[in-house]
C-alpha cells in the first residue's frame, strides 16, 4: 500500500492508494453525507448519497466506492457535487412516509440529520406513496418497512458479520422490499446490531417500542456482565429506569457489536419479579422487614448455626461484580471459613491454572486454525464466535470435538462427535498423534491409547497452522473428569504450538479467580451442598437452574439445622423454600461494580439507575453484614476503593497435578446445556429474549441406539425436557439444550 | 418435494457450471420446478430448491421474485404473456388485450374460471418485428389479430 | 443486404453445421486450430474492420478484447449477451434461430484470443426457440469435435455453454448478466473494478453482445479492411437494424452502415398507405427520440445519428407515424422502465416511479401544467447518478419526447385528452 496525496475541497490530505475517498475523508473529518456505507461492511454504493465531484469525471462519483489514486482532486460540496446529493435526497424523501412524529428513530436517525442540510422544505411529490406491509421479524426487532430506504445495510449485516444469510431483497424496482423468507423471527445470536446499522426507522427494538423518546434519556457508559467479554454498552434511563441498551464502540473488545442477550436483557432487571424488600422466615412464614431487622436476624442466625467457622459455607453467581465477590470471600474467610466456591455448575471443579487463556480477543481474529472442544461456541459467547468468524473469513481452518453437531456460522472442517464419557479417549488419541508426529516420548499414560483416523486429521490440522487456537467450553462442566479434559486441551495446545482459550465458565469467572472464590484447602460447592455445614451465604443463586445437583442441592439446604442467608436480586419459590432471610440487592444496572474479560481487562462501571425498590449493591449489604459480625478490614465507603484493593491481589500460582486416568464414567451420560438466554437469572427475566426461538429451544438429542438403550421413544420427556431422536449426538450421551430448570436430580 | 426427474434435470444445468458454484442453476431449478407445480412456486418448493442447490432460502426468493418469469401464486394452466410495449402498442397490442379479456371474461392477473388461462402483460418479447405478438409456454405467437387469438385460444387445452 | 450475420436466413437449413459451412463457416476456427492465426494479427484485424460492440455500447470490439489479461494465471471466461431486451429490437433472436453457429465460432475466436477456456451463453429466458435452435447448434459443433478440450489435437481448449435468463431487461447491463449467471438477481455491479479484472465468479471475463460474436468469422475470413470498407469512418462494416413501427413490413435488415435512414425505410415498406412521418426512435427506447424532418436527413450509422441528437444504440428503429399519441407512447416507455428497474439504486428505484405517475396522472386527464417542467427536473436528476444506465435509458425519452412534442402534452394536460385523434 503506497502512501499518496490528494485533495479534498482544496485541502491536501493523505491516504494509501486504493483507499476509498469516504474512509479518507472521515479520517480527515471533512463531511460527506452517506447512508448504505458502513465502515464495517463491504461497499454497495446504492444510496447514491455520498455522490462527489472528481475533477476530469464528467459524472459525479460515489465516494465509498471510489478508490483514491494520487493526485486525485474531489469536491465534495461544490455546485456540481451538491445538486447531485440532493436530487439524491430529493428521490429518498418521495416514498417516505415521514412519520417521525411517530417513530422511535426520531432525533437519531440518519435520514433526519442529512435532510435537515440536503433536504428542502416543501416536496414536489404529489402522487400516491408506496406503502410496504410487513413481515414479522421475531419479538426483538420492530419492523415499519415504509420507512425503509433500501441501504441493505442489514442485509450485508446478516451475511458479512452474523454469518447467517436470513434477510434479503426480494421483488424489484419501487416493489424492492427487505424483508427475510418467512416470518419466523431471525435467528442469529447478533440479531439485533441490525437495528443500530439501520439508518432509519425501518428496524427498531421492538421491546423499546413507544417507550420513550430518545433525547428524554440519559446516556451511560457501562458493561455488559454476561459473558466472558463485558462488551461496552450504553443504558439508556429515563426516570430510573434502564429503557433500552444499545452498543458502544470498543474496537479491541467488542468492536462495534453486541450480543442479543448484552442488548435486550436489561428487561429482567426491570421485571416485577424481583426481591424488593428485606425478608425473614418466621415458624415457616415469610415477614416483610427493615434493613435493620433482617440484617440483625442473619448476622444472629450465622452466629447460632456456625459456632465455628468451618461450619460456615459460601456460594456466589459467577456474575457477581469484582468487589462483591471480593468483600464476600474476605468475609467467608473473616469468618474462619475456607467453605467458599462459584463454581455451581461444575461436577468436578479443577483449578483454573491447568487451563488458561493466552490469546486475546484480537489475536483471535489472526488465528489460522481453531480447535474447539466442548462448545457451542454460537451461542455460548457470541463476540468470541463472531473473532474466530473474521478469521474464517481470511481463511481460518474450524475443528471441533463435541457431543452434538452444532449449527456454526462458519464452515467446520473436522467435526467428531464424542459423548463426555469418551472425551478423555479422543484427546489423548489427538495427542498421541501430535506427539507422535513431533516423535517425542510419550508420558505413560498415552501408552495405552489407541489412535484413531479421526484424532490424526485433527491433529494434522493443528500442526499444518501456524497460529493455532484451542478453545475449550460449557459442556465440560458436567464431566466428572473435567479436569483431565482441561489438562489434555493444555498438552495438545503445548504439543501443537498453539494458544488456548478457555470459556468453559462464563460471566465474571475471572474476577472470582483473581480474589480466589474457591476453597485452599476447604470445601468446594459440591461439598458445601453435600457435607454437614450449618450455616450459609448464598449471593445471587438460583440453585434450581445454577447448582449442577440441584434437587440435592435444595433438599440439602431445606434441612432443619441449616441456617441460610440469601442475598439475591429476584425472587424464586425453590429459594424462598429454604432460606431463613433474603436480602435484596441490586440488578445489572443499578451498583458500580467491575468485570474483569477473558484478555483480562478489568472494567469498571458505575451504577446507571437507582436500585429498584429497597434493594441495595450487594457490595454494601456484604460490607453491613461484616461490620455487624465485627469483622475487619471492611471500611469502605466506595466500591472503588474495593476495586483497587481486589486488583492489587496477584492471583496465586499454584500448579496442580492431574493425573489422566481416564476414571469410570457412567455408560450413559447426559449434557446439560441452557440457551444463552437462561443462562443467568437476569436475562432469564428479559421476556422478548425468552420469545425467541433460541429463547425457546428445548430439546433432549439422543441418537437411535442411545435412545433405544434408555427406552425413549419420540414424544417421551428425559428430565422434563422433550426428546428429539437424531443421529447428530454422539452415542451413549443425551444433550440436553434447554431453557428449563434442572430440577431433577444430578445430570 | 422436488421430483427425481427435475432433480436429473437440474443436475444437467448445474453440470455446466464450476464445481462449488451450484447456485448458478437455481433459475433453472426453479422453472424445473415451477413447470412441474402447474405453472407456479410455493414456499415449500422454494425451501426446496435451497436445499438441494445448498443456498440459503432467502436468496432463492430473492430469485423467485426479481424474474418476470416465475409466478409466486398460481396462475392458469396456460400463460398467455401478452407483449404491450411500444412496438406493439403502435400496431395495436391494446385493442388485442382488452379483445382476450373481452373473450375470457378475465382481467389480466386473473385467472378463467376454468382454470384454463390467465393473461399477464408482459415487456418486450423481443419479436417487435412480428408484433403484436405473446408468449405462451415455449412458444411466440406473431403477427396476432382477432382471428388468430380466437384460433389459439381454440387450441389451448 | 444480409450478408454476414443474416447471411443463412434465407438457406434451407438455416442454423446447420452443414449450411453454415458451406457458407465458409468455421474456416477461420480451423485456421486457428492449425496455428495459422495468431491472437495478435486477430486483434489487428478487429482494430481495422472498426467493429464497435453491437449490443448498444458501440465499444470498439478489438480493445475491450485487449483488455483481458491473457497471460495471467487461471480461468478466465467470454460471455455472449444474448439478453436481447431493448424496446424494438429482435435481430439478435434471428442470429441465434438461423445463424448460430457464427456465435459459436465468433465465442470460441474470442476465447483462444484472450485465453479463455469456457464461455457462456446468456439466453434471454423468454427465447425458448433461439435456445432450442442454439442447443442444436452447440451439440452439433461438439459432436463435430469443434469444442472442448485439445480440440483436433491443438493445445486449444474451448468449452460453451447455453445459460438461460429468467426474463428481467436488466440483465442486458454486463455486470448484471455476470451477476445473474452466478444465480443471484440481475443487479448491476459498480465500476470498477472492471470485469475483464473481476468478472464471473470474480474472474477476468469479457462480456459481447450476440451480434458482435457472430460478425466476427467473416470479418476474419474476408479482412478487417474488407469490413470497414462495408460502412463509412467511425462505423465500420453491416449493421443488424430491426425496423418495427407503423411500417408496412416490419422486419430485420443488416446492412450497410451509412445507408441513409430513407432507403431502410423503403426496405421496410414505408410508412402505412395516407400517413405521414411523426418521429423516430433510432436505437431502442433508451435513445432520443429524432423528429420526422431531422430523421429523413440521417445516415444510419454513430456520427449521423449523434449528429441528429440520438444515439446508434442497439440498431432498432422505431418508426412512429402522424397517428401515434406521443403522450401514451411516452406513458407506455415509462411504465418500460418503472416495471424494469431493479430498484437498487435511489435515483432510478424512486425516479422512475416518480415518472410514470405523473404521465398516468396526464393520460387520466389530471395533468398539471407544472408537470411537465417537472417530469425534466426529474429525469435530469436521474441522468449520470446511477449504478447503470437504465436510469439514462428511462431519462432520455422523458427529455426528447417533450422537447420535440411539447404542444401534444400541453394539450394532454389542458384539455384531459390526447390532441391526436386515432393515437394508433
Amino acid at each position: 500500500m503506497v502512501d499518496i496525496e490528494i485533495e479534498i475541497d482544496g485541502k491536501v490530505v493523505h491516504g494509501h492508494s486504493g483507499e476509498n475517498l469516504i474512509s479518507i475523508a472521515d479520517r480527515e473529518g471533512i463531511d460527506i453525507p452517506r447512508f448504505c456505507y458502513h465502515k464495517t461492511l463491504s461497499v454497495a454504493a446504492n444510496c447514491r448519497m455520498c455522490l462527489v465531484d472528481i475533477e476530469g469525471n464528467p459524472t459525479p462519483q460515489p465516494a465509498c466506492s471510489t478508490l483514491s489514486s494520487a493526485g486525485m482532486k474531489v469536491h465534495t460540496n461544490n455546485e456540481k457535487a451538491k445538486t447531485a446529493q440532493k436530487a439524491c435526497m430529493e428521490f429518498l424523501l418521495i416514498n417516505q412516509p415521514l412519520d417521525c412524529p411517530i417513530c422511535d428513530q426520531g432525533c437519531e436517525c440518519e435520514l433526519q440529520d442529512v435532510a435537515m442540510e440536503y433536504g428542502s422544505n416543501v416536496s414536489r411529490f404529489n402522487e400516491g406513496k408506496r406503502i410496504v406491509d410487513d413481515k414479522g421479524i421475531g419479538a426483538l426487532i420492530q419492523t415499519d418497512m415504509t420507512r425503509c430506504i433500501h441501504c441493505t445495510r442489514c442485509v450485508r449485516f446478516g451475511a458479512e458479520v452474523a454469518g447467517i444469510v436470513e434477510m434479503g431483497a426480494t421483488g424489484r424496482g419501487e416493489d424492492l422490499k427487505i424483508e427475510p423468507f418467512l416470518s419466523e423471527g431471525i435467528q442469529s445470536e447478533l440479531s439485533g446490531n441490525m437495528i443500530d446499522v439501520c439508518p432509519v426507522g425501518a428496524l427498531t427494538s421492538k421491546p423499546f417500542r413507544y417507550e420513550v423518546r430518545s433525547w428524554q434519556m440519559n446516556s451511560i457508559q457501562t458493561i455488559a456482565r454476561h459473558d466472558l467479554v463485558g462488551s461496552n454498552i450504553f443504558t439508556q434511563t429515563h426516570k430510573s429506569k434502564v429503557k433500552r441498551v444499545v452498543a458502544r464502540d470498543n474496537e479491541n473488545i467488542n468492536e462495534t457489536w453486541i450480543s442479543d442477550r448484552d442488548r435486550f436483557s436489561y428487561q429482567g432487571v426491570n421485571n416485577e419479579n424481583r426481591v424488593l424488600i428485606p425478608k425473614i422466615k418466621i415458624k415457616g412464614e415469610w415477614q416483610d422487614t427493615s434493613w435493620d431487622d433482617a440484617l440483625d436476624f442473619a448476622t444472629n442466625g450465622i452466629k447460632k448455626h456456625a459456632k465455628e467457622g468451618s461450619q460456615f459455607g459460601t456460594l456466589a453467581s459467577k456474575n457477581a461484580t469484582l468487589e462483591e465477590l471480593y468483600l464476600l470471600q474476605k468475609f467467608t474467610r473473616g469468618l474462619g471459613s475456607d467453605n467458599l466456591d462459584y463454581r455451581l455448575d461444575v461436577s468436578n471443579p479443577y483449578n483454573a491454572k491447568v487451563l488458561e487463556s493466552n490469546i486475546s480477543l484480537t489475536e483471535l481474529e489472526t488465528i489460522d486454525h481453531a480447535l474447539i472442544v466442548n462448545s457451542y461456541l454460537r451461542l455460548e459467547q457470541p463476540m468470541i464466535n463472531h473473532r474466530i468468524r473474521k478469521a474464517t473469513l481470511n481463511g481460518a481452518s474450524v475443528s471441533t470435538i463435541n457431543a452434538k453437531a452444532f449449527d456454526f456460522n462458519y464452515r467446520v472442517s473436522h467435526s467428531v462427535l464424542t459423548s463426555p464419557q469418551n472425551t478423555v479417549a479422543t484427546l489423548s488419541g489427538i495427542l498421541k498423534a501430535l506427539l507422535d508426529k513431533g516423535s517425542q516420548t510419550l508420558p505413560d499414560y498415552l501408552n495405552t491409547v489407541t489412535v484413531h483416523q479421526s484424532h490424526i486429521d485433527i491433529a494434522n490440522a493443528l500442526l499444518n497452522a501456524k497460529h493455532p487456537v484451542v478453545v475449550l467450553g460449557e459442556h465440560v462442566n458436567g464431566n466428572t473428569c473435567s479436569d483431565q479434559v482441561a489438562k489434555l486441551v493444555s498438552e495438545i495446545a503445548k504439543a501443537s504450538d498453539a494458544k488456548t482459550l478457555n470459556a468453559s465458565l462464563t460471566g465474571n469467572t475471572h474476577s472470582a479467580e483473581r480474589v480466589n472464590f474457591k476453597p485452599d484447602n476447604g470445601k468446594n460447592a459440591l461439598q458445601i451442598l453435600s457435607s454437614d455445614l450449618t450455616a450459609f451465604a448464598l449471593f445471587d443463586v438460583y440453585p434450581n437452574f445454577d447448582c449442577i445437583d440441584s434437587e440435592n442441592a435444595i433438599k440439602h439446604l431445606s434441612r432443619d439445622d441449616a441456617f441460610v442467608v440469601v442475598m439475591n436480586s429476584f425472587d424464586d419459590e425453590s429459594v424462598s423454600s429454604f432460606a431463613n432471610v433474603i436480602l435484596p440487592i441490586a440488578s445489572f444496572y443499578e451498583t458500580s461494580g467491575t468485570h474483569i474479560n477473558v484478555d483480562n481487562i478489568a472494567q469498571s462501571y458505575s451504577a446507571s439507575v437507582k436500585s429498584a425498590g429497597e434493594s441495595k449493591p450487594g457490595w454494601k449489604v456484604i460490607k453491613v453484614l461484616a461490620d455487624l459480625l465485627n469483622l475487619q478490614g471492611f471500611d469502605f465507603t466506595d466500591s472503588s476503593q474495593i476495586a483497587d484493593e481486589a486488583l492489587s491481589l496477584t492471583p496465586s500460582i499454584s500448579e496442580i497435578e492431574v493425573p489422566i486416568n481416564n476414571s469410570e464414567m457412567p455408560n450413559v451420560t447426559t449434557v446439560w446445556q441452557y440457551t444463552p438466554y437462561a443462562s443467568d437469572v437476569v436475562v432469564r427475566h428479559a421476556s422478548s429474549l425468552q420469545q425467541t426461538r433460541i429463547g425457546q429451544m428445548s430439546e433432549a438429542s439422543v441418537c437411535k441406539a442411545t435412545a433405544k438403550l434408555l427406552e425413549l421413544s419420540e414424544g417421551d420427556f428425559y428430565k422434563g425436557v422433550p426428546v428429539n431422536i437424531n443421529e447428530s449426538v454422539a452415542e451413549g450421551c443425551v444433550f440436553v439444550h434447554t431453557h428449563l430448570p434442572r430440577q431433577l436430580g444430578v445430570v | 418435494m422436488i421430483s427425481n426427474q427435475a432433480k436429473k434435470e437440474i443436475d444437467i444445468w448445474v453440470a455446466k457450471y464450476p464445481e462449488g458454484r451450484q447456485s448458478s442453476a437455481v433459475m433453472q431449478a426453479l422453472t424445473i420446478v415451477q413447470k412441474e407445480n402447474g405453472g407456479s412456486l410455493n414456499n415449500e418448493l422454494k425451501q426446496d430448491v435451497a436445499d438441494y442447490l445448498e443456498m440459503p432460502t432467502i436468496s432463492v426468493q430473492e430469485v423467485a421474485t426479481f424474474y418476470e418469469n416465475y409466478n409466486n401464486k398460481p396462475v392458469g394452466k396456460n400463460v398467455i404473456r401478452f407483449c404491450h410495449n411500444i412496438s406493439c402498442m403502435l400496431n395495436g397490442s391494446d385493442e388485442l388485450i382488452s379483445y382476450l379479456e373481452e373473450k375470457l371474461d378475465v382481467k389480466t392477473g386473473e385467472i378463467s374460471k376454468d382454470g384454463l388461462v390467465s393473461v399477464k402483460k408482459v415487456e418486450c418479447l423481443c419479436a417487435c418485428v412480428g408484433g403484436p405478438m405473446c408468449q405462451i409456454g415455449d412458444q411466440y405467437y406473431e403477427n396476432l389479430t382477432k382471428k388468430r387469438i380466437d384460433e389459439i385460444l381454440d387450441g389451448l387445452k | 443486404m444480409n450478408n454476414i450475420c443474416l447471411k443463412s436466413i434465407d438457406k434451407d437449413n438455416p442454423s446447420s453445421l452443414a449450411t453454415y459451412e458451406t457458407m465458409g463457416g468455421y474456416k477461420v476456427w480451423h485456421k486457428i486450430l492449425h496455428g495459422e492465426l495468431s491472437p495478435e494479427k486477430i486483434l489487428e484485424e478487429l482494430k481495422i474492420s472498426g467493429l464497435r460492440g453491437r449490443g448498444g455500447a458501440g465499444f470498439p470490439t478489438s480493445l475491450k478484447w485487449s483488455f483481458m489479461p491473457r497471460n495471467q494465471e487461471g480461468q478466465k471466461y467470454v460471455v455472449c449477451n444474448s439478453d436481447e431486451g431493448e424496446p424494438g429490437t429482435c435481430h439478435d433472436r434471428d442470429i441465434l434461430r438461423f445463424n448460430p453457429h457464427s456465435v459459436i465460432e465468433g465465442m470460441a475466436i474470442a476465447g483462444y484470443v484472450m485465453n479463455a477456456t469456457v464461455g457462456y451463453n446468456y439466453i434471454r429466458g423468454e427465447f425458448m426457440e433461439p435456445y432450442y435452435r442454439f442447443e442444436e447448434a452447440l451439440k452439433e459443433a461438439y459432436d463435430a469435435g469443434l469444442l472442448g478440450t485439445n480440440i483436433k489435437g491443438s493445445q486449444v481448449c474451448f468449452a460453451l455453454y447455453s445459460n438461460l435468463g429468467a426474463g428481467a431487461y436488466i440483465c442486458g447491463e454486463e455486470t448484471a448478466l455476470l451477476e445473474s449467471l452466478e444465480g443471484k438477481k440481475g443487479q448491476p455491479r459498480f465500476k470498477p473494478p472492471f470485469p475483464a479484472n473481476v468478472g464471473l465468479y470474480g474472474k477476468p471475463t469479457t462480456i459481447n453482445n450476440t451480434e458482435s460474436f457472430a460478425s466476427v468469422p467473416e470479418i476474419l475470413s474476408r479482412g478487417g479492411q474488407w469490413f470497414a470498407d462495408l460502412g463509412v469512418v467511425n462505423s465500420g462494416g453491416t449493421k443488424c437494424f430491426s425496423v418495427t413501427g407503423n411500417v408496412k413490413n416490419p422486419a430485420n435488415f443488416e446492412i450497410p452502415m451509412g445507408t441513409p435512414f430513407s432507403d431502410l425505410l423503403k426496405l421496410a415498406g414505408g410508412l402505412r398507405k395516407g400517413r405521414a412521418l411523426k418521429g423516430v426512435i433510432p436505437g431502442g427506447s433508451s435513445t432520443p427520440l429524432i423528429p420526422a424532418a431531422k430523421a429523413m436527413k440521417m445516415t444510419m450509422d454513430y456520427d449521423s445519428i449523434e449528429k441528429a441528437g440520438s444515439m446508434l444504440g442497439a440498431g432498432s428503429v422505431i418508426v412512429m407515424d402522424d397517428t401515434t399519441c406521443m403522450v401514451k407512447a411516452l406513458t407506455r416507455l415509462a411504465h418500460f422502465y418503472y416495471d424494469e428497474s431493479c430498484g437498487q439504486c435511489t435515483p432510478c428505484r424512486e425516479g422512475t416511479g416518480w415518472m410514470y405517475r405523473v404521465l398516468k396522472r396526464i393520460m387520466d386527464g389530471q395533468g398539471k401544467s407544472e408537470d411537465l417542467e417537472l417530469l425534466l427536473s426529474v429525469q435530469d436528476k436521474m441522468l449520470g447518478n446511477t449504478i447503470c444506465a437504465l436510469a439514462d435509458g428511462a431519462a432520455m425519452p422523458i427529455e426528447s419526447f417533450i422537447r420535440h412534442f411539447r404542444e401534444e402534452f400541453e394539450y394532454y394536460i389542458k384539455h384531459g385528452k390526447s390532441m391526436v385523434e386515432n393515437d394508433g
